[in-house]
């Protein structure tokens, strides 16, 4: 019973690894520049076909395998800095208009990144194949658990800290809070706003890419999988309220448990269950859990 | 009023010539006209939720999905045939929704306004997906061809029906929408909504109640939305859950935006470029998302008053009716 | 014209992978007597976005090779043949784009078709237009049933449950002792028949077999690993999985990595379609699993299958799935059908009378021999065995291989499945 217990916990706790990644990119584009980034589903099926792709070179080119997660994790770092183009390219054009042009804007991206990986890598799913059980596995109370999910879950928790740490202890995260909260103000104190936006959105898209190699091992990359994560990911930012990392925490870790324990319980409510919920908190404390007020 | 005059006479040569088209153009672009006067209503109805008071809904396909189901139902389990029915019964069962969830909905406004319409299409959605015994699941259900006034057609082919009899009874249907939401944006109501968008605060101080009139405002679209979703069903024949999903909800806002939200009819010429050129493209280029995307971000930063907007040169984003 | 421009857009687009498609060329054989000499337009619907967009490939491939050998040897009847290709997304969208191929293209005949939605929607459209229309995939028992109950313009694909069938009959030869069965399918209609059709049959063989698990994620789901600590916690003795994408591949490797098929059986019904995919390290030996229609590495195969999977490997570096037969045979049934009516015609047939000839044709298709019965359904061979790592490739085949045929594995014409199944003799 425990093992069993143990399962489902573990495999909700892998799944809120991978959220918190993306909703943590998603957050702290909203928190700062208050924009929803739909994109950020592309930004995960960015990462994971790069990151498949550059696995498959460093083990192609005789890279042990036992090391294959550091060119991954690389690769998910540094494709993501294609934020930076969107950013500078894109996005800044519109930060002075309604907030619903910025959304449409992502919109935009949505499609345009849909096609590009198409055009790139083709439809068929891409993964890394049997690199994932390379680690071996752990038993945990009874359990066996994959160990690179445990890695994952480490390295999500250890970004967690590192997010938190950036912004209560360094002077970027300072400035990232700062214009988070009051813009104008920050920009009267000499801060350089196009510099935050540009680094604010590349940090976000790059977790985002990260999140989606890190997941690639686990799973295979396909057609549209970014269309399908942004719903999971807008669910983890609603219900852990808008713009906050705790809550980006927070909710991936209520989703990604509770939809674990739906597919053992119950398994027809699953997403359902986790709409429901949203709409809840929508509804009775919009904000979520650890939101600022809506305006 | 002098400067209406030519709008008017533009309006009434295009409406001619959509009259006209089924004698002049070649058949398949007859038939394609068919969605782009259902998307036409529909489009109608959520600009004045858009452009008249200023609420962008990334959830609205929930109501274009309820008036196909709905036409899907009556026609095939309850025998309902008549267009004439099925149209007002889409409706009420487009507001039976839409008055708990804009309730709900209109307390907020922009980004948590399109959240949470995101997220109630979404339940829908996964509501038509995942109660296959009843609505079907992925498969969707069958929507028989309507009578229309009374006649069934059964001696046409349906192609000739689409392009013949249906053809211009979308064609009223549109005419008839069109004609209400003038008159609702050119009365006291619509006023009511220019200033809410405008200016909540001062609307408040004013005595003017603010949740009301968006209430008011999202039931229309509601029901606007399933009026055209119904007429949406039949040249398929069959309804299914996609026209719920997100995207869908995405694109009708996108050919808004392409038309122009600023203006009476930009909706109108966004559904019809909107659907033509994706009928071109797609054809030529199976990349055709990359083209549309563009365009879409080509819109959003260079031309936010769409289509109408360069017509017309109004400044970027000004109002509409202002 | 804009159609010879589209052509000529859509190879530079890409979505045609060799220039000679819509561009006959070469051997020009002379149109015969009462032929006209210009292309004949072959339309084609084929997915190119989505979970299923794999699959929409295999099948455009499968037939642009074909029509490549075909204009080669001269074309049908000494007409080239022109592939009209239109996009399968939405049934709303793709109804609109068959349509158009019929409408403005003015094909001659209309083929492709694999997502159920689609295909349940195209049926009545493809009555209405009277143009024959032969499904690539697709077929489900409500779209038999419900909608098209004698289908004279529609020809449509094996009933996807004969999978389920086959595998049914398979599972109490090869696993003995099964008393627990768990089931996990995607959540559309296809899951469920199959989930459905699998009891049915297994129910038949092991009376007193229990059920104690259903799990349907949504398509496009890419992380099992809940569903699988689900199954576990509910210990059957044999897991069947009718998957038949990436989602394959991905729970093969989630359940490898918690060691689930150490502690229970495993049937995949359909994964065949991901087939080399499926590598070695962490798919096991000793499962039951499916290739659908097509099996590429066939001992028995003919000469032409082992060509075709040649030189479909050397130039997408994949081995083709079971989508690239149904796409054959239809094609080649198509021209067969033709050159079958042609000599009563005394020229190029029409379409009702191609129809006709379909009804009731063989020919040799990839695969082996495929026909069409007179009710308008696909008759095939299908290819489900015992996974084996003793192969020259990465990936997993299968040995012994069991070739069963829709003779005794689908439902005869007008029978209702479950019926049909509880009727028979054991």
């Amino acid at each position: 019973m425990t093992a069993n217990l143990v399962g489902i916990l573990m495999g909700g706790l892998f799944h809120a690894a991978i959220l918190f990644l993306v909703a943590a990119g998603l957050q702290v584009v909203f928190g700062v520049q208050k924009i929803f980034n739909l994109a950020c589903g592309s930004f995960y099926a960015l990462g994971a076909y790069t990151g498949a792709a550059v696995v498959g070179y460093f083990t192609g080119h005789g890279g042990p395998s036992a090391l294959f997660i550091a060119p991954l994790a690389l690769g998910g770092l540094a494709v993501g800095l294609v934020g930076l183009v969107v950013e500078r390219g894109l996005l800044r054009f519109v930060y002075d208009r309604d907030e619903t042009f910025q959304l449409l804007l992502t919109f935009a991206l949505v499609l345009m990144l849909e096609d590009l990986i198409r055009m790139t890598w083709g439809t068929a799913p891409v993964s890394t194949g049997g690199l994932y059980l390379g680690y071996g596995q752990a038993r945990i109370l009874g359990a066996t658990v994959p160990v690179y999910n445990l890695i994952v879950i480490a390295a999500s928790l250890v970004i967690a800290l590192g997010l938190g740490w950036l912004l209560t202890r360094t002077a970027f995260g300072r400035i990232m809070r700062a214009s988070a909260d009051n813009r104008e103000m920050a920009e009267a104190l000499g801060v350089d706003m196009r510099r935050v936006y540009a680094r604010v959105f590349t940090l976000g898209s790059m977790l985002g890419t990260l999140g989606g190699a890190l997941v690639i091992p686990a799973t295979a990359a396909m057609s549209e999988m970014g269309i399908e994560l942004i719903v999971e990911a807008f669910a983890v930012v609603v219900i852990g309220g808008l713009g906050s990392m705790r809550g980006a925490f927070v909710g991936a870790l209520v989703v990604g448990v509770l939809r674990s324990v739906a597919i053992a319980v119950y398994p027809e409510l699953e997403m359902l269950l986790i709409y429901l919920i949203v709409i809840a908190v929508l509804l009775w404390r919009p904000r979520g859990l650890f939101g600022a007020a809506p305006a | 009023m002098r400067r209406s005059v030519v709008p008017a006479i533009g309006l009434l040569v295009a409406a001619l010539a959509v009259a006209a088209l089924p004698a002049l153009a070649p058949l398949y672009y007859v038939t394609l006209m068919l969605p782009f006067m259902a998307y036409g209503v529909i489009l109608l109805g959520l600009n004045l939720l858009f452009g008249y008071t200023g609420l962008v809904s990334f959830g609205h396909a929930l109501f274009i999905g309820i008036g196909a189901y709905t036409g899907a139902v009556l026609t095939t389990h309850y025998g309902i045939r008549h267009m004439e029915l099925i149209l007002p019964i889409a409706a009420l069962a487009a507001a039976v929704v839409a008055a708990p969830v804009g309730a709900l909905c209109a307390r907020y406004v922009k980004i948590y306004f399109g959240m949470l319409t995101l997220a109630f299409g979404m339940v829908f959605y996964t509501f038509l997906l995942k109660f296959y015994r009843l609505t079907g699941g992925d498969e969707g259900m069958r929507m028989l061809r309507p009578s229309l006034f009374g006649h069934d057609w059964a001696g046409l082919s349906k192609t000739a029906y689409l392009v013949g009899p249906y053809y211009y009874f979308s064609l009223a249907v549109l005419a008839l929408a069109t004609v209400v939401m003038w008159r609702i944006v050119r009365s006291p109501f619509g006023l009511c909504l220019r200033t809410i968008r405008d200016n909540p605060l001062k609307a408040e101080s004013l005595g003017v109640s603010v949740p009301w009139p968006r209430w008011y405002a999202f039931m229309i679209s509601a029901i606007y939305a399933a009026v055209g979703g119904a007429l949406l069903a039949p040249p398929t024949g069959n309804v299914d859950p996609t026209l719920a999903y997100w995207t869908h909800s995405g694109n009708i806002v996108f050919m808004v935006l392409l038309g122009g939200f600023s203006s009476f009819f930009g909706p109108l010429l966004g559904a019809f470029v909107f659907i033509f050129l994706q009928d071109t493209v797609m054809s030529v280029f199976p990349y055709w998302r990359l083209v549309f995307g563009a365009m879409l971000a080509g819109i959003v930063l260079f031309a936010p008053g769409g289509l109408m907007g360069l017509v017309t040169r109004r400044p970027h984003g000004e109002a509409a009716g202002a | 014209m804009a159609t010879t421009r589209r052509e000529f857009l859509k190879t530079a687009g890409g979505a045609a992978a060799a220039g000679a498609i819509g561009l006959p060329a070469i051997a020009r054989a002379q149109a015969r007597p009462g032929v006209p000499s210009d292309p004949v337009k072959i339309g084609v619907l084929a997915i190119r976005a989505g979970i299923a967009a794999p699959v929409g490939a295999a099948g455009l491939r499968a037939t642009e090779w074909w029509t490549e050998r075909v204009n080669k040897a001269g074309g049908i009847l000494g007409r080239p043949v022109q592939l009209v290709v239109e996009e399968e997304s939405t049934p709303k969208d793709t109804v609109e784009r068959y349509r158009k191929l019929i409408l403005q293209d003015k094909v001659e005949v209309v083929i492709g078709g694999i997502s159920t939605g689609v295909t349940l929607a195209l049926g009545p459209v493809a009555e209405e237009m009277e143009v024959p229309w032969l499904s690539w995939d697709g077929t489900t028992q409500k779209g038999v049933e419900e909608t098209m109950p004698n289908p004279k313009w529609a020809f449509r694909s094996v009933d996807n449950e004969v999978e389920a069938i086959v595998a049914g009959r398979l599972t109490p030869k090869y696993f003995k002792g099964i008393k627990t069965v768990a089931g996990i399918g995607n959540d559309y209609s296809y899951g469920h028949d199959c989930w459905e059709t699998y009891q049915a049959v297994l129910k038949r063989y092991i009376p007193d077999v229990k059920f104690v698990l259903a799990l349907f994620p949504k398509l496009g789901v890419t992380d099992f690993t809940s569903h699988i600590a689900a199954i576990q916690q509910a210990k059957p003795d044999l897991l069947m999985c009718s998957f038949w994408s990436g989602d394959a591949t991905i729970i093969m490797k989630q359940a490898a990595a918690v060691g689930l098929f150490k502690t229970m059986k495993g049937v995949f019904t359909t994964a065949g379609g991901v087939h080399d995919s499926l590598k070695k390290e962490f798919t096991p030996e000793g499962l039951l699993l499916g290739y659908n229609t097509m099996y590429f590495d066939d001992p028995k195969g003919s000469p032409l299958l082992k060509q075709f999977v040649r030189e479909y490997k050397a130039k997408y570096s994949e081995y083709p799935p079971y989508e690239c037969d149904h796409a054959y045979f239809n094609i080649e049934s198509y021209k067969a059908a033709v050159e079958k009516a042609y000599p009563a015609a005394g020229k190029w047939p029409s379409r009702a009378e191609v129809v006709k000839a379909l009804e009731g044709i063989e020919v040799d298709s990839l695969s082996g021999k495929r026909s069409w019965r007179p009710d308008h359904v696909q008759m095939c061979n299908f290819y489900q065995g015992i996974t084996t790592h003793k192969n020259g490739y990465d990936f997993v085949t299968i040995n012994p291989i069991e070739v069963v045929s829709t003779k005794t594995a689908m439902k005869p014409s007008g029978a209702k499945l479950i019926e049909w199944i509880n009727s028979w003799k054991i």
